[in-house]
């Protein structure tokens, strides 16, 4: 069986193609798989089934959805909203009439007249300001009937669901790369708590920011690592220095791989918060869990997912500030409950998403795809004649039987 | 109470498994259980075959035969466990292996081609669901028991089955290793045959017929092993009691088998049994220098450790001994009380 694979690889840079590169060599230990150059629309010849990875991205995956469409085969769906993806792939090329269709199929008329608001400027863009309220998946959903979805979370899985899906669904953990060993950075600071990532409003900053103040006043000790880019408009130097935390947060910008581990294995603490979520599940929670860090994290979606032993979860809601705060001390004041939450961290992420298992699903998924409906029909055609040979017909009962081991559709 | 047993058959086949589903009919009628085995014929060839056999039984209603109800139902070996019942219950003898541990070995029976890979898959799930809904789940050794956890994440309570009814005795620690058991490649009969032609003095009885028997036979030959291997075909009851009686030990080593009958019978007539590292099944009770001997799957070594039996008679005699008294703690009355519980 002949994989053809497509998604975004190193040295592109995107959480997709470190994911890519991590799960490839994997595969081709299992089945034959080839990666197709960024560009390609078409498989090379005697491929058996195409894998396409779908984000948000239209950069980074608008190839991808071109050689989708051309071919049909396994979506693996990274993010459910998909809204800046369709923004590319139709406004950024001028094909207006797509772009008001999908807001069309998403919402109806109103999602119509909203998008031909946005078209004529009078409404801000979706994609930037209410994401999340338009996710746009439907026309990859589409695309993946036939073949069926990987998804990463029961979440998405749900939400596909909702849409009105029936293809074949696949929930498979997200791989994750092996913890090298690490030195932890030298960091001044007891406890010492971290967030790592893009730093923007969606991931909770202003908020981690408030708690660790309060977190602080009972330890003045307290120190926050801040590591990651900071998005516009967050004004990040503002909100540390009215909280007066100028001399607690040490910034980082974007840091390479050592000293991401570095710095992660210096926290006494991870918190990954988000909200609203694209229906993502976060690569960078799960490191955090590799290496077996406490980790607080919010309480919907995908996240919500992770077992109550091995996360802290905060609900985003009016007293979220609160919430943190007693999960920051709590960790800050309890070692066992520390080492509790460490040690099935570390067990968690190993027994979900240790990268041997995960291909071994991914395997399981693309045989299955490629070669399920041939069986399924084959099986089929035979019940239906022999039946037909002796003029019994009861389509209704064949079928539930089929469906109830796994042979139906 | 009513029970169906429900035995997936190869017809003309008769095997450990086929003697399995039998005795547990006859036994569940002999304890005032009303007991009826209801076979349907297996075909695993060409592989679409292998889900329309699975596909039969789920299509069958055995919750109630004439208007009364099918108290029970007990499934023995795929794909017989695919019928649907309230009460069903697994007493697993194995899996389509195939689909499993065998495959992309010597033995296998899928290829790469994507419809092969996706009819293993769908057997994979077929098991998920018709093993995962069962009331309760069996296993007849503890290598079955951990076959279908690793593949599937199910587990399995262990259940050993009694060997078979014969007269058992003890005659003699005569002069020939017994190999008992179909001829097919799994039972790994010409590594027996290998250790002959690398110890002359071995001489080895070979009981049992199979699709494997006429190679085997070359191979014999191609070892120059006439008289020193005899292949007795298919014998009876009678003359399989009296070969274990006279044997000097018993030669068991399939390929990871799933559980074996013959340790079980070679104990009940006090022979030690020799086997692999790799057999499987026969591990569960065949205990390196405590019941026989367990050796690297090499016929060198398989060679010594049977003449280490002939020049140690005290030896085959204390471990033929302990073997049988674990052998006559299997017993039908134990089985059934668990199957039933």
């Amino acid at each position: 069986m002949k994989v053809a694979y497509f998604s975004p690889l190193p040295p592109e840079r995107s959480g997709i193609a470190d994911y890519s590169a991590l799960l490839l060599p994997a595969l081709r230990e299992r089945i034959d798989v080839e990666a197709v150059d960024r560009g390609q629309r078409k498989p090379p010849r005697g491929t058996d089934l195409c894998v396409y990875h779908v984000g948000n991205n239209p950069d980074v995956h608008g190839w991808i959805v071109d050689a989708l469409k051309r071919t049909p085969g396994v979506v693996v769906l990274h993010d459910f909203v998909l809204h800046h993806l369709v923004a590319g792939l139709t406004l950024a090329r001028k094909d207006v009439a797509g772009y008001l269709n999908a807001m069309e199929r998403e919402a109806g008329l109103p999602g119509r007249l909203l998008a031909l608001g946005v078209v004529d400027g009078c409404v801000p863009p979706l994609w930037s300001t209410r994401p999340e309220d338009f996710a746009l998946a439907g026309d990859v959903l589409d695309l993946a009937r036939d073949h069926g979805l990987i998804v990463h979370s029961e979440h998405v899985r749900a939400r596909a669901l909702a849409t009105g899906f029936d293809g074949p669904i696949w929930r498979i953990p997200m791989p994750v790369w092996p913890a090298p060993p690490t030195a932890p950075a030298a960091v001044d600071g007891d406890p010492v708590i971290g967030s790592f990532g893009f730093l923007n409003a969606n991931k909770r900053i202003p908020q981690l920011l408030e708690a660790f103040a309060a977190l602080r006043a009972r330890h003045p000790g307290a120190r926050l690592l801040l590591v990651g880019p900071e998005a516009p408009g967050l004004e990040l130097e503002r909100r540390v220095a009215s909280l007066g935390l100028e001399d607690a947060v040490e910034r980082h910008g974007y840091v390479d791989e050592a000293q991401f581990w570095s710095l992660l294995a210096a926290c006494d603490v991870a918190v990954s918060l988000r909200w609203p979520t694209m229906g993502e599940t976060s690569a960078g929670a799960i490191r955090v869990l590799s290496l077996a860090k406490p980790l607080i994290v919010s309480d919907v979606d995908a996240f919500r997912e992770l077992p109550d032993d091995v996360v802290l979860k905060v609900a985003p809601d009016e007293r979220e500030v609160e919430t943190l705060t007693a999960a920051l001390l709590a960790l800050a004041e309890d070692p066992a409950r520390r080492e509790s939450f460490s040690e099935a961290a570390r067990a968690y992420a190993a027994r979900e998403h240790e990268l041997g298992h995960v291909a071994d699903l991914y395997v399981a998924a693309l045989e299955e795809a490629a070669g399920g409906p041939a069986v399924r029909e084959a099986l089929l055609r035979e019940v239906a004649e022999r039946a037909a040979e002796v003029e019994l017909d009861d389509p209704d009962r064949i079928a539930a039987a089929l469906r109830e081991v796994g042979l139906g559709r | 109470m009513r029970i169906v047993v429900a035995h997936a058959q190869v017809p003309f086949a008769h095997g450990g498994a086929e003697v399995l589903a039998e005795r547990l009919t006859e036994e569940l009628n002999a304890r005032d259980h009303q007991t009826a085995l209801v076979t349907v014929p297996f075909k695993w060839y060409p592989r679409e075959r292998v889900l329309e056999s699975a596909f039969v039984w789920r299509m069958l209603d055995l919750e109630e035969v004439e208007g009364r109800k099918v108290d029970l139902l007990i499934a023995t070996k795929f794909p017989s466990y695919a019928v649907r019942h309230p009460r069903k219950r697994v007493w697993l003898v194995h899996q389509f292996r195939q689909a499993y541990d065998l495959d992309r070995t010597d033995l296998a029976e899928f290829g790469e081609s994507a419809v092969d890979r996706a009819t293993r898959r769908k057997i994979h799930e077929l098991d998920r669901r018709t093993l995962g809904e069962a009331e309760r789940r069996f296993a007849i050794s503890q290598n079955v028991a951990d076959r279908l956890h690793d593949a599937l994440g199910l587990d399995a309570e262990v259940v050993l089955p009694p060997p078979q009814e014969l007269d058992y005795r003890f005659e003699e620690y005569g002069d020939f290793v017994l190999s008992v058991g179909r001829l097919d490649r799994a039972k790994r009969v010409d590594l027996l045959l290998e250790a002959a032609a690398e110890d002359p003095s071995l001489r080895v009885v070979v009981a049992g017929d199979g699709p494997d028997r006429a190679r085997l036979e070359n191979v014999a030959r191609s070892h120059e092993l006439n008289g020193q291997v005899e292949f007795r075909g298919r014998v009876d009851a009678d003359e399989l009691a009296d070969l274990y009686a006279r044997a000097g030990a018993v030669y068991y080593a399939p390929i990871d088998e799933d559980y074996g009958m013959v340790p079980y019978e070679a104990f009940l007539s006090e022979k030690p049994v020799v086997t692999t590292t790799d057999a499987g099944g026969p591990l569960d009770v065949v205990a390196d220098r405590l019941t026989g001997l367990v050796t690297a799957p090499r016929a060198r070594d398989l060679a010594a450790a049977l003449r280490h039996l002939r020049e140690h008679p005290e030896d085959r005699r204390a471990w033929g001994k302990a073997g049988k008294a674990k052998a006559e703690k299997v017993t039908w009355d134990a089985a059934i009380d668990r199957l039933l519980s």
